[in-house]
């Protein structure tokens, strides 16, 4: 089975910058991948690239089988059949939620009666059809990117790119929209890359996750495979919480949840933080400083001393100061 | 404030109604039944539809292409075509005469000439070719305060190409802006005297301004006189029909919020050859509406005389060193003198205005100053005339009077934009960390306002330099400005000294316009340094 998108060592720089180089990356048909970096490390500008608004400088871009881009041009956007959602919904101010939803099926050639009735049909079942006959600026953030991903569902694309769609929401309607977005992309049975910064919206939402670090890509694998052995601490850092303890075998990374309060090693409490559904101890262990999180509210505070037992570990790969790379030193949350 | 736009703008408005009023009342018969009056009255609003109709889709157009970040000189263009703009109007009319007209530039090299050029037709393009700048700044600044480029990528990746995205998105988004651009437009040609006097009025064709022209510095008839405040009246009502709906319906809608001045960026697909294609014919346009006019202009003033080709051996400085008299650098330095007051002064009165729209106080204020800007000159000349004219007639600073209150709606919208694009925070981030009302003002909202209140200051010096509508209206003897001088050098028809007149109007305009500008850049780029570029 063909991948419904293939980037060949693609890389792209505009404005005497280079966004991305040398990036490969496969999605297998029906797959969806989380694009997971900071700001700046080249997302929009892959997810831009995929779409056909940036050429690449070097490398190839496939989606399908077929060759779509290389460095002499490419197929323009609206030939390349990928629907996108956008981070600032990219909504037409002077056309209603109905009219944007009917607008590819208009491209594709639909009378305009017919294509709204394909977009009340999406409407509807994105639970907001009352709102069809509405513009942009009558539209809160939540039902703005409803529009937008009803947009994106009537292209009828084989590849979705999600741009961080959520990035503008408030938290509570934030996983509402991810799980009607979830939803319809499985119905849809397309491919899908979404891009966020957001740790755990990658690893929740994806089939396989690809750690994106000024313009290169740092490791790829599924969720479990990224957060459980991070080829560097720079990648450990990206993807959750991690401490580093230095032991008789070489520094080791710690999960918070990988270690528990109570056992044969002794530390002090350096801090204590609740967090709701668990709390994080800060340990003073002889290997160094120890995240641990355990379920429900403290039961120790900051100077105690406590036992500890060390579940699993991960050995870092070479030495872990020179894995360590540039930005977001993620110290305990 | 309020007081001052009363004694420059309402005060005359009420005197002139007045005076047409009670001496209008007995004469109204004899003023309705002048010769020619309904003509004139028809040829004004004719010409304002015409250049309206030409000009608008012509600056949409220009916006549009030179959005494009794959047009080769893209930057230099957007100056250039600018320059109809810069150039004085009077000098611009002038030099299509000098390239196109009988005798002129195109008849001594290769025979051809344009008769129409003297004319309806002659006048209504190159009025239109003076509009399309205005035409292109208001649509381009529409398109740039909306979010544009993720809207149209957001069409092109829903399927449309690229002409379906100008026609379903990008068209209905300038909307606004068009209509704007359209109604400015029609208004200015409305007030537009230049022109028409130099290119219409020896061929007969008269508009309304050219007849209050008329009216006012030849005839000694009452008649013409309550005539010539009848039409200026007149002006003002069409004027004020046009933008009063207009601007119930648009003023929402053309406040922006937002400001994102950024550019579409290359989409792949696109092909090097349109742009290419695009710079070339901008060129080619700007060759002949600029270009060739103004070289046929310098070739005037350097060649010995009328119908001598302008090759070396018929070149010569006499015409600059005959027009180089005490009288016409008087003009020059009054001119300049003029300039530099009222762009002083309007830069802080723009300022005021904009500060005081934004108390609870004088929210009106800024209509009431847009309102200025829409007031055809001549009408606003006829009005200072007749409420100062008894004690400052002899004095230049009536014509003073006069460009404060032409231009204040010129100063004012610069920096009221720019006040708008501060973000608010910044201010209270000032106060927060212990500044004063005072210090917060001059530490954090000036220097982001530098570049607005340089423009402003620029448009205002440059504008008032190459008035001439009001100033000739205003002169006395002995105190003519330079743009007067070159006016009446023009209608004498002493061709080579006007050519060279006009020259050295010009470069007085170019040269600090350039300079400025410079420092501008300047500006804004230290701006855009501190504020960094980030950009995913």
């Amino acid at each position: 089975m063909t991948d419904a998108l293939e980037l060949r060592g693609l890389s792209v720089s505009y404005d005497g910058t280079t966004a991305l180089s040398d990036v490969h990356l496969t999605v297998a048909s029906g797959e969806m991948v989380a694009l997971l970096g900071p700001s700046g490390s080249g997302k929009s500008t892959l997810l831009h690239t995929v779409a056909g608004f940036h050429a690449p400088r070097a490398g190839e871009v496939w989606l399908g089988g077929q060759r779509i881009a290389g460095p002499e041009g490419g197929e323009p956007p609206e030939r390349r059949g990928v629907a996108m959602v956008f981070q600032n919904y990219a909504l037409w101010p002077h056309l209603t939620a109905l009219d944007t939803v009917a607008y590819p099926a208009r491209r594709r050639g639909l009378r305009r009666s017919a294509a709204r009735a394909e977009a009340m049909a999406i409407l509807e079942r994105l639970q907001v059809a009352h709102l069809a006959h509405r513009r942009p600026s009558e539209l809160s953030g939540g039902e703005q990117q409803r529009v937008g991903l009803g947009r994106a569902l009537a292209r009828r694309a084989a590849l979705y790119l999600f741009d961080e769609p959520t990035a503008h929401l408030d938290t509570h309607v934030r996983g509402v929209f991810l799980e009607e977005l979830l939803t319809r992309r499985r119905e849809s049975g397309s491919a899908a890359v979404y891009a966020t910064h957001d740790a755990e919206e990658a690893l929740g939402v994806a089939d396989r996750v690809a750690l994106l670090a000024a313009g290169r890509v740092v490791q790829v694998g599924t969720p479990e495979e990224v957060y459980r052995r991070p080829v560097d601490l720079w990648a450990a850092r990206l993807t959750g919480p991690a401490s580093v303890l230095t032991g008789p075998a070489g520094e080791v990374l710690v999960r918070p949840e990988w270690a528990r309060i109570g056992g044969d090693r002794s530390a002090g409490i350096a801090d204590v933080w609740f967090r709701g559904p668990h709390s994080d101890y800060l340990l003073d262990t002889p290997g160094g400083r120890l995240l641990v999180r355990e379920p429900g509210s403290p039961r120790h505070r900051a100077g105690d001393s406590v036992t500890w037992t060390l579940l699993e570990s991960w050995a870092l790969h070479g030495d872990v100061t020179s894995g360590q790379r540039s930005s977001s030193p993620a110290g305990p949350e | 404030m309020v007081v001052a736009a009363a004694l420059v703008v309402v005060l005359p408005l009420v005197r002139m109604a007045r005076t047409a009023w009670i001496e209008g009342s007995g004469q109204f018969g004899d003023v309705i039944s002048r010769p020619g009056l309904g003509t004139t009255v028809t040829h004004s609003i004719l010409l304002a539809v015409a250049v309206t109709v030409l000009s608008v889709p012509g600056g949409a157009l220009l916006a549009i292409a030179l959005r494009r970040p794959d047009v080769p000189g893209r930057r230099l263009l957007r100056l250039c075509v600018l320059l109809p703009v810069l150039v004085p109007d009077f000098v611009l009319a002038y030099s299509w005469l000098r390239s196109y007209g009988r005798a002129g530039f195109t008849d001594d090299l290769l025979g051809v000439t344009w008769d129409g050029i003297q004319g309806p037709v002659g006048v209504t393009v190159v009025v239109a070719v003076n509009a399309v700048p205005l035409a292109y700044v208001v649509t381009a600044v529409g398109l740039a305060t909306r979010d544009e480029p993720a809207l149209e990528r957001a069409a092109r990746v829903a399927g449309a190409n690229a002409f379906t995205v100008l026609r379903t998105i990008t068209l209905p988004l300038m909307g606004p802006a068009l209509a704007a651009a359209a109604i400015l437009v029609f208004v200015l040609t409305l007030g537009t005297f230049a022109i028409p006097q130099v290119m219409g009025a020896p061929a007969g064709f008269a508009t309304v301004t050219t007849r209050i022209y008329a009216n006012l510095s030849r005839s000694s008839d009452p008649a013409a006189f309550v005539e010539a405040i009848m039409l200026a009246l007149l002006l003002v009502v069409i004027a004020i029909m046009v933008v009063a709906p207009a601007d119930q319906l648009l003023g929402p809608r053309l406040r922006a919020t937002r400001s994102a001045a950024t550019d579409p960026a290359p989409t792949v697909g696109a092909t090097a050859r349109s742009g290419r294609w695009i710079s070339t014919t901008i060129t080619g346009y700007l060759l002949l509406t600029v270009g060739l006019p103004l070289v046929a202009l310098v070739a005037t003033a350097m060649t010995r005389a009328v119908g001598l080709s302008p090759t070396p051996s018929n070149w010569t400085l006499d015409n600059f060193r005959a027009v180089i008299t005490i009288r016409n650098q008087e003009a020059l330095g009054r001119s300049i003198l003029l300039a530099l007051a009222a762009a002083s002064i309007l830069v802080v009165l723009g300022a005021c205005v904009a500060a005081l729209e934004r108390t609870r106080f004088g929210r009106g204020t800024g209509t009431l100053v847009m309102l200025t800007f829409v007031l055809p000159g001549s009408t606003l000349a006829v009005g200072l005339l007749i409420t100062y004219g008894r004690w400052l007639s002899d004095t230049a600073l009536i014509i003073l009077l006069a460009y404060l209150a032409k231009l204040w709606a010129v100063a004012h919208r610069p920096i009221s934009g720019a006040v708008d694009r501060l973000p608010p925070d910044e201010l209270s981030a000032s106060r927060v960390s212990g500044a004063s009302l005072v210090v917060a003002l001059r530490t954090v909202v000036l220097r982001p306002l530098a570049p607005a209140l340089v423009a402003a200051w620029l448009v205002c010096f440059l504008t008032a330099l190459h008035e001439v509508t009001m100033s000739s209206l205003l002169y006395g003897p002995g105190n003519e400005t330079f743009a007067v001088v070159v006016l009446n050098s023009a209608e004498l028809g002493q061709v080579g000294r006007t050519a060279a007149l006009s020259v050295l109007m010009t470069l007085l305009i170019l040269v600090p316009a350039g300079l400025c500008w410079l420092v501008i850049r300047r500006l804004d780029l230290r701006r855009a340094m501190t504020r960094g570029v980030v950009d995913d």
